[in-house]
C-alpha cells in the first residue's frame, strides 16, 4: 500500500499554497505621478510579486476595481479629481470590498493625518519616500493576512456544509412520520417523540418497527460522549441493527447479537446504552431487556413506575447476560424512554434534576390530565429551566396506547 | 472534578471531587498518566464527593481499567453513592470495577 503523504488538499493553511496565492496575488497601484507608479511597481516585482497592475488617479482605480477587483490596492492620498481619503470611502461602503486590504503612502505624514487616513478606511500606512524593504514586507503581510483568512473561512464553510449534510443523513436514521402514523393507526397508539442533538450531530437514536404476531419493538439507546465521533456509532449501530432482524422479537437475544458484533468495533470507553421492547398491541403484553438506559417509566393517569433497564452497556464485553423481562402496558397507559441528558443537566439552582425529580414532573403531569402530551409537557417545562444550550443529546419517546373508549 | 493521589506502599487511592462527565476528559487522561509513574498492585477510586458521572465519565472508568489489566494492578471504587452509585449499579459496571 502506497503511503499517504499529507498534500494541498489536507493542509488547509498550507503554507506554499499561500505563498504562490501572494506572489501572483492583483495588485493595484495607484498614483497621480508615473515615476512613483514605476518606483513602487519595481519594487514589488523586485520582492517576487508578479501580477501588478496601475491606475493614474482616484476615479480610474474606481473603475479598474470594479472591472477585476486586486488582492490588494497601494494608494497614494493627493491626486487630482478622486483623492485617495474618497477612493478608501467609497470602497469601505461597498460590502464586496469592505475586506480589501489597501495600503495608503502620502508624503505629509502627520499624526493627524494618519487618524484621518484610517478613519477613511486604510488598512495600514507606509511613508514617503518608499523604504523599499518596508513596502515589500507590508504588502506580502496584508496578502499574507487576506490569504489565510479566506482559506479559513472557506475551510470553515466547507466544513458547515459537511455538517449539514451529515445532519441531515443522521435524522434519516430516525423513524420516518409516515411510518409512525401508520403504526399508530394499525395498533392503536401514539407514539410521541422528541430528538435533539447538543452538536451539529448527535450520538443519540431512537426507532421503532413493526413485528409478526401483533406486536411492535421500540428501541432508545445513547453512545457515550457526544459530537462526531459518537455521531458516527449511531450509523454503525443502525447498520448493524439490520443484520439481527430475526432476534428483534426477543430483546435479550437482540441486545446481546447487538454487542457481540459492535464490541470489536467500538473504541475502548466508548459504548451504548440503550433499551429495547417488544408491545404486543393488542393484548398490552411488553417483554423488554436494558443495556443501562435510564430507566423508563410506565404513567398510567394515577401512577408512575419504573421498569429495570439494568444491564451491561452495549460494545463493552462480549458476551453481556441480558435478561428478558415481561410487563403490561394498559390501555390508557404510556409507556415512556428518555436519555439521561433529561436528569443530569444543570438546573437553574445548580443542581441537577435525577430521576426522583424527574418522576415528580411526570406525577404532576399526569395528574392534571396531561398525560397524553407527555413529552411536550416535559420538555416545555425542561428547556424553561435550560439557560445555555444543552449539555448532550435529548431523546424522549412516549408510547401512549389508546384506552377502550378510543373512537378508531 | 478534581483529583488527589493517595500513595501507601503498593496501594494508591484517589480521591474524587466535583462531577466526572464529558469535559473532565483530559485531566482524567493526565489522571491515568500520572498513576503510571507509580508502581502499584492496586488503585482505589473513592467516589465519595462526587455528585454525578455521565456516560462519558464512566467510559474513563472503562480506560482506566483496560490500563490496569496492561500494567498488572487491580482497580476498584468506593464510596460511590446517590447518582454514581445508581449509575455503576444501573449499567453493571459495579461488577466489572470491584477490584
Amino acid at each position: 500500500m502506497a503511503d499517504i503523504k499529507p498534500d494541498e488538499t489536507t493542509d488547509f493553511s498550507g503554507k506554499a499554497r499561500i505563498e504562490g496565492s501572494v506572489n501572483n496575488a492583483r495588485i493595484l497601484i495607484v498614483d497621480d505621478m508615473a515615476l512613483m507608479r514605476q518606483m513602487i511597481g519595481m519594487c514589488l516585482i523586485r520582492g517576487g510579486l508578479e501580477n501588478i497592475h496601475y491606475a493614474s488617479d482616484g476615479d480610474e482605480a474606481l473603475t479598474a476595481i470594479e472591472e477585476n477587483p486586486p488582492d490588494l490596492v497601494v494608494l497614494d492620498l493627493n491626486m487630482p479629481r478622486v483623492s485617495g481619503y474618497e477612493v478608501c470611502r467609497k470602497l469601505r461602503a461597498d460590502e464586496r470590498f469592505k475586506d480589501l486590504p489597501i495600503l495608503v503612502q502620502s508624503a505629509s505624514e502627520t499624526p493627524e493625518e494618519r487618524v484621518e487616513v484610517f478613519k477613511a478606511g486604510a488598512t495600514d500606512f507606509v511613508s514617503k519616500p518608499i523604504n523599499q524593504p518596508e513596502l515589500q514586507a507590508r504588502v506580502r503581510m496584508h496578502l499574507e493576512n487576506r490569504f489565510l483568512i479566506t482559506s479559513l473561512t472557506d475551510f470553515m464553510e466547507g466544513m458547515k456544509r459537511e455538517l449539514v449534510l451529515a445532519r441531515e443523513m443522521q435524522e434519516s436514521l430516525l423513524p420516518e412520520t409516515i411510518t409512525i402514523s401508520e403504526m399508530e393507526e394499525q395498533c392503536g397508539i401514539v407514539i410521541e417523540n422528541y430528538y435533539q442533538a447538543c452538536f451539529e450531530l448527535g450520538g443519540d437514536l431512537w426507532g421503532c418497527w413493526m413485528l409478526p404476531e401483533d406486536k411492535i419493538g421500540v428501541f432508545v439507546l445513547d453512545i457515550s460522549g457526544h459530537g462526531v465521533g459518537a455521531a458516527l456509532n449511531t450509523f454503525r449501530i443502525h447498520a448493524t441493527m439490520a443484520r439481527f432482524k430475526w432476534s428483534m422479537q426477543d430483546p435479550a437475544t437482540f441486545l446481546t447479537d447487538l454487542s457481540r458484533a459492535l464490541k470489536p468495533h467500538f473504541a475502548l470507553g466508548q459504548f451504548a446504552t440503550m433499551f429495547y421492547y417488544t408491545l404486543n398491541y393488542k393484548t398490552g403484553d411488553i417483554v423488554y431487556a436494558g443495556a443501562g438506559a435510564p430507566r423508563p417509566m410506565i404513567v398510567s393517569d394515577k401512577s408512575v413506575r419504573l421498569l429495570d433497564s439494568t444491564g451491561m452497556p452495549i460494545g463493552i464485553v462480549k458476551k453481556p447476560d441480558y435478561i428478558n423481562h415481561e410487563d403490561r402496558l394498559e390501555k390508557d397507559e404510556t409507556l415512556f424512554c428518555y436519555s439521561d441528558v433529561l436528569v443530569e443537566a444543570v438546573q437553574p439552582d445548580g443542581s441537577f434534576l435525577g430521576e426522583d425529580g424527574l418522576v415528580k414532573w411526570v406525577e404532576k403531569i399526569v395528574s392534571s390530565g396531561e398525560r397524553k402530551s407527555l413529552v411536550s409537557k416535559l420538555l416545555w417545562r425542561f428547556f424553561d429551566g435550560q439557560a445555555e444550550s444543552l449539555p448532550d443529546d435529548l431523546t424522549a419517546v412516549a408510547v401512549h396506547r389508546h384506552g377502550p373508549d378510543h373512537d378508531e | 472534578m478534581d483529583y488527589r493521589i493517595e500513595n501507601s506502599g503498593k496501594d494508591a487511592c484517589v480521591v474524587f471531587t466535583g462531577d466526572i462527565t464529558f469535559s473532565e476528559n483530559v485531566s482524567f487522561r493526565q489522571l491515568l498518566r500520572d498513576i503510571e509513574e507509580i508502581d502499584i498492585d492496586k488503585c482505589v477510586f473513592d467516589l465519595t464527593n462526587v455528585d454525578m458521572v455521565d456516560s462519558a465519565g464512566l467510559g474513563m472508568f472503562l480506560i482506566a481499567r483496560e490500563q490496569a489489566e496492561t500494567a498488572g494492578w487491580r482497580i476498584s471504587v468506593k464510596g460511590a453513592q446517590g447518582h454514581v452509585a445508581s449509575m455503576l449499579k444501573l449499567t453493571k459496571l459495579s461488577d466489572l470495577l470491584d477490584g
